[in-house]
């Protein structure tokens, strides 16, 4: 098939004018595309990419922001912590080979499987996803870099001080240790600053996390090259999109627990102390409404990887392409219903139970199809037995067998049974080492070639493959029967003489030989190649557009950006690489000296804007290092100097946006190739800016969504929520705090109007004034809070009072740093009546801000009042 | 609203919509939390109310809700299969470059979803239907 849509222009659909600011013919023709490019227009546009893309040299290459260069280094970091994490499982390992053995104590022990769980988790599962798509979703889909660069070095750097701090504390023998998530009263009530390491430092990485969705999210909807319509991505693009929506609902929850629990850890405010009326199982829901999800968010970037090798091992397209996009749609549905299937031994009600367990068996329906998907493409294909193939077909058989256990303990009775047993140990990390680690080895063999220009070794990865996957079924696979047997989990030793020592002694055994496998991996992974020659351009024969990549490497990412008509372009379109090489397609120029990509349309990809993005930076770090502070010094209860960090990450992030982003070019269309012509500024819902807005804000809503549920929470489970002769919030003071709150809506509102109606001054004033208003509304909401004498630590009516009034504050404080950044650019002339775009992200920000304060009025002042 | 224009000229190309395709399993999400958390009120707040006789009321009413669910969701799937126009052409591919085939994939999935909904939706039920006592 060649350029099948080829041809006159369709008609314009209807609801659709033409693009503003389009201009030119689109999609292009044959005869444009075979028009050849005389040798020295090519040769100074590559001299020119070149320049524009080159990364620093020297010491300086530290300030890159380019998605090759942070992709590498965050995985690259993910998998030093995944390999720090199984230096922890070894040596518990080793602990549990005899019994009665005191190679290590009860105290570290509990460290270590503590840190070993959430480094697995928290420091490289999810991290490893984002890391992985930064690296490689840019090349699927034809695009220079993620549309935030900057950004995702934000992410990376949060990450790693996050992450060195949370691992450097079992140095100081100072590690968490109250298990992987945090159960409290024995976190609450414990001394030692074990938990709030824990809480403080993941929740920083939380935040990369979320600003990683954001960057991927926006990346898939808007930064897909022209022609490129949703039928037609890569089904690894379809999984980013739907893994990140996952982020942005289950990450929050557990923000917003953090949040709860920091406040009962520091300042004593009763959330979880049944003493004063909280309830410890509102962490337990908070975490678990975050950690099911987790797991599939984990899970299906793995599986998005195999749905990329799977058809290029089977040379041919993908069975059931609607299929697997109604399995990771409906995987990410449902995976939302599961959580309380951890928390099926606390007394709930069977009735709730119910719901969990019908849920927990329906979401194998979703998983299930995309596995025969896979299995399908496979026995209709012509299959060669690729190295990364072995590594997909072992990984998902484990996952299955995992999968089969899982159906087993969804089914409450049985769950009873085996609950907090070695037989949940065995479960878990079959699905994920089966669901993500040996997929996840498997995609880094086969992109290996894109990554580094080389191949791996074929020998040392089959060693690696045999001794990992039997290594794996030596250890875990006993587990089964050792659960089965009685033996719980977390416990440090055990008597001999149960019938669980041969058992142990047979796990440990495996562990060693699937270290030995992974170490094998590892070598592969880093030992230099210099001498070994550049591998071919596509050695695997795919039909995606990575596989375009330039060998030897050009920073560039694709020479020039290709018009799409197949989901396997290199597959289906006739002389697609060397056009894209010759630079026949479009932005194959970087005449003004400027990091670009396009930005198209959502649904159909039509060419829209060339976006500027950002090159490299220091300012991203310092304002990591600085976020790192806000966060790290609360953990030693070190206030001043966190207060005086936060505010320096807040100046470094206002400094960032005003040089770097929605600047003003000197022209406002730019001709981007055959003949087509697009905007250089927009603003709005076709701005990627404002899509990053909207996307975080999503996520914000859902943590604040949490905090409203944990007041109908603690009004379910308790009798004393409110206290009888309890006071509320003053509903005078708090209905002119939400008064004041919408006025500041109103005035951003009229403020971008009345700038688009050609007046930025009064604007500015405008905003300034929606500025004084949400300084207002904050002075109302702590009167109101302050007025009627609600003591936090008193009970947990008076602390989630006080605690929905702490979020809407910080929230309303943001809102005004954003009304007068805006008020600045109009006066300096950064937004002018025609770039706007500032103004669309802080209504946006505003509709958001409109929703909180309503809601907490509503929650706080009046609503207690009647139950 | 000029951001209301804006945002169904970027969302939604001639009939299809990307958000479409959520609506089906966001009935079901819907659906899911409301048995959920009206069984966990009721049976905390009125544990003997009862409807229709003596049957419990939240059982009745959960019961409701799915009829209500299952309405909505078959008529989105309905609507889906509609816009797959699978008898037209047979085609369950689409795999090309053609604003049909973008418009018949998007109707595709939606129906496969509104489809899985609807299992989900009945699982959810199941319980109400089974387990009489809410302890």
């Amino acid at each position: 098939m060649t350029d099948a849509a080829a041809g006159p222009r369709p008609a314009v659909p209807r609801g659709y004018d033409a693009d503003e600011g389009v201009t030119g013919p689109y999609p292009p023709t044959e005869e444009m595309l075979a028009e050849p490019i005389p040798e020295e227009v090519r040769q100074a546009q590559e001299d020119r990419l070149r320049e524009v893309w080159k990364e620093p040299p020297g010491w300086r290459y530290l300030s890159a922001v380019n998605n090759s260069e942070i992709g590498k280094w965050y995985s690259l970091t993910a998998f030093g912590f995944m390999l720090l994490a199984g230096i922890l499982a070894l040596v518990m390992r080793a602990q549990l080979a005899v019994p009665d053995n005191d190679l290590i104590s009860a105290n570290r022990y509990n460290q270590f499987f503590t840190m070993h769980g959430s480094a697995m988790m928290f420091l490289f599962a999810v991290p490893m996803f984002e890391a992985i798509s930064i690296l490689i979703l840019p090349a699927f889909l034809g695009a220079r870099d993620m549309p935030f660069p900057r950004l995702s070095a934000y992410g990376f750097w949060c990450f790693v001080i996050g992450g060195v701090f949370v691992m450097g504390s079992l140095l100081f023998d100072a590690a968490p240790d109250a298990g992987w998530f945090m159960y409290p009263p024995l976190s609450t009530k414990q001394g030692g600053i074990g938990a709030d390491i824990w809480l403080l430092g993941l929740s920083f990485i939380e935040v990369a996390s979320i600003a990683a969705a954001v960057e991927l999210i926006v990346g898939v909807l808007k930064c897909r090259p022209p022609g490129m319509r949703v039928n037609l991505m890569p089904l690894y693009a379809w999984y980013v999109l739907v893994v990140g929506g996952m982020i942005l609902f289950a990450f929050p929850p557990l923000i917003a627990g953090d949040f709860l629990f920091e406040l009962e850890r520091g300042f004593d405010w009763p959330f979880f102390d049944p003493e004063r009326g909280g309830d410890p199982l509102l962490w337990q829901h908070l975490f678990w409404i975050f950690g099911h999800p987790e797991v599939y968010i984990i899970f299906l970037p793995s599986i998005a990887i195999a749905a990329m090798v799977v058809p290029t091992a089977a040379g041919r397209p993908i069975v059931g392409y609607s299929w697997i996009v109604l399995s990771a749609v409906g995987t990410g549905f449902i995976s939302f219903g599961l959580w309380v299937h951890h928390m099926f031994t606390t007394g709930l009600p069977t009735i709730s139970l119910g719901f969990f367990s019908a849920a927990s068996e329906a979401v194998v329906i979703p998983t299930g199809i995309q596995l025969f998907a896979f299995v399908a493409t496979l026995m209709v294909g012509r299959v060669t037995l690729s190295l990364p193939l072995l590594w997909i077909a072992g990984g998902l058989a484990i996952f299955t067998a995992g999968g089969l256990t899982g159906v087993m303990v969804a089914i409450a009775p049985f769950d009873w049974q085996v609950h907090d047993t070695y037989f949940v140990v065995a479960h878990l990390h079959y699905t994920l080492f089966g669901g993500m680690v040996l997929p996840v080895i498997g995609g880094v063999t086969y992109f290996y070639p894109f990554f580094t220009k080389k191949q791996m070794s074929r020998r040392l990865g089959l060693w690696s493959f045999w001794l990992t996957v039997v290594g794996f079924n030596i250890t875990f696979l006993p587990m089964h029967l050792t659960g089965l047997w009685g033996m719980p989990r977390r416990v440090f030793t055990y008597p001999g003489g149960l019938g669980w020592d041969w058992l142990n002694l047979l796990s440990t055994a495996g562990s060693v030989i699937v270290a030995a496998g992974i170490l094998i991996f590892a070598w592969d992974l880093i030992r230099p190649k210099g001498r070994e020659p550049l591998t071919e351009r596509n050695p695997w024969g795919g039909g995606t557009l990575e596989w375009s990549h330039d060998v030897p490497e050009e920073k560039w990412g694709v020479r020039s950006v290709p018009y799409i008509t197949s989901r396997y372009p290199l597959w289906d379109q006739d002389k697609i690489v060397e056009r894209m090489d010759a630079g026949r397609y479009y932005l194959p120029d970087a005449e003004e000296g400027h990091r670009e990509t396009l930005v198209t349309s959502v649904i159909d990809a039509r060419p829209l804007q060339v976006l500027r993005v950002t090159g490299p930076a220091w300012i991203t770090m310092a304002a990591a290092a600085f976020t790192g502070g806000a966060f790290i010094f609360p953990t030693f209860h070190m206030y001043p100097p966190a207060i005086v960090s936060g505010a320096l990450a807040i100046l470094c992030v206002i400094y960032w946006l005003w040089t770097s982003t929605a600047q003003i070019p000197e022209k406002s269309t730019k001709d981007i190739g055959l003949g087509l012509s697009v905007p250089t500024y927009v603003s709005g819902p076709r701005a990627v800016g404002w899509w990053g807005m909207w996307i975080t804000m999503l996520g914000d809503s859902t943590a604040f969504a949490s905090l409203v549920f944990g007041v109908f929470f603690y009004w379910t489970a308790g009798t004393d929520f409110p206290p009888a002769d309890a006071a509320h919030v003053d509903w005078r003071w708090s209905l002119m705090a939400g008064a004041l709150g919408l006025a500041a809506w109103a005035a951003i509102l009229l403020a971008r109007t009345t700038n688009r109606g050609g007046r930025p001054l009064p604007a500015a004033a405008i905003a300034g004034a929606g500025a004084v208003a949400g300084a207002l509304a904050i002075w109302a909401f702590i009167t109101a809070l302050r007025l009627p004498g609600l003591n936090p630590t008193s009970h947990v009516y008076p602390a989630m009072m006080w605690a929905l009034g702490v979020w809407t504050i910080a929230h309303l404080g943001a809102g005004i740093i954003m009304l007068l950044y805006c008020a600045a650019a109009l006066i300096f002339g950064k937004a002018t009546p025609t770039h706007d775009a500032p103004m669309w992200n802080v209504s946006l920000y505003w509709h958001f801000m409109a929703l909180t304060v309503t809601v907490t009025v509503l929650v706080t002042a009046f609503l207690p009042r009647g139950l | 609203m000029a951001e209301r224009k804006q945002l169904h000229r970027e969302f939604s190309e001639e009939l299809s919509s990307l958000w479409r395709i959520a609506i089906a399993p966001s009935v079901w999400a819907i659906h899911f939390v409301a048995s959920y958390g009206l069984a966990a009120v009721w049976c905390a707040k009125w544990s003997d109310a009862t409807l229709l006789g003596d049957v419990s009321a939240w059982r009745v009413l959960i019961c409701g809700a799915s009829v209500v669910a299952l309405g909505i969701i078959g008529w989105i799937g309905w609507k889906a299969w509609r816009q797959w126009d699978f008898l037209e052409d047979w085609d369950y591919t689409h795999p090309l470059a053609t604003e049909e085939d973008r418009h018949e994939f998007l109707g595709h999935a939606a129906f496969l979803l509104a489809v899985l909904s609807a299992v989900g939706v009945i699982a959810t039920t199941l319980p109400a239907l089974l387990i009489s006592t809410c302890t």
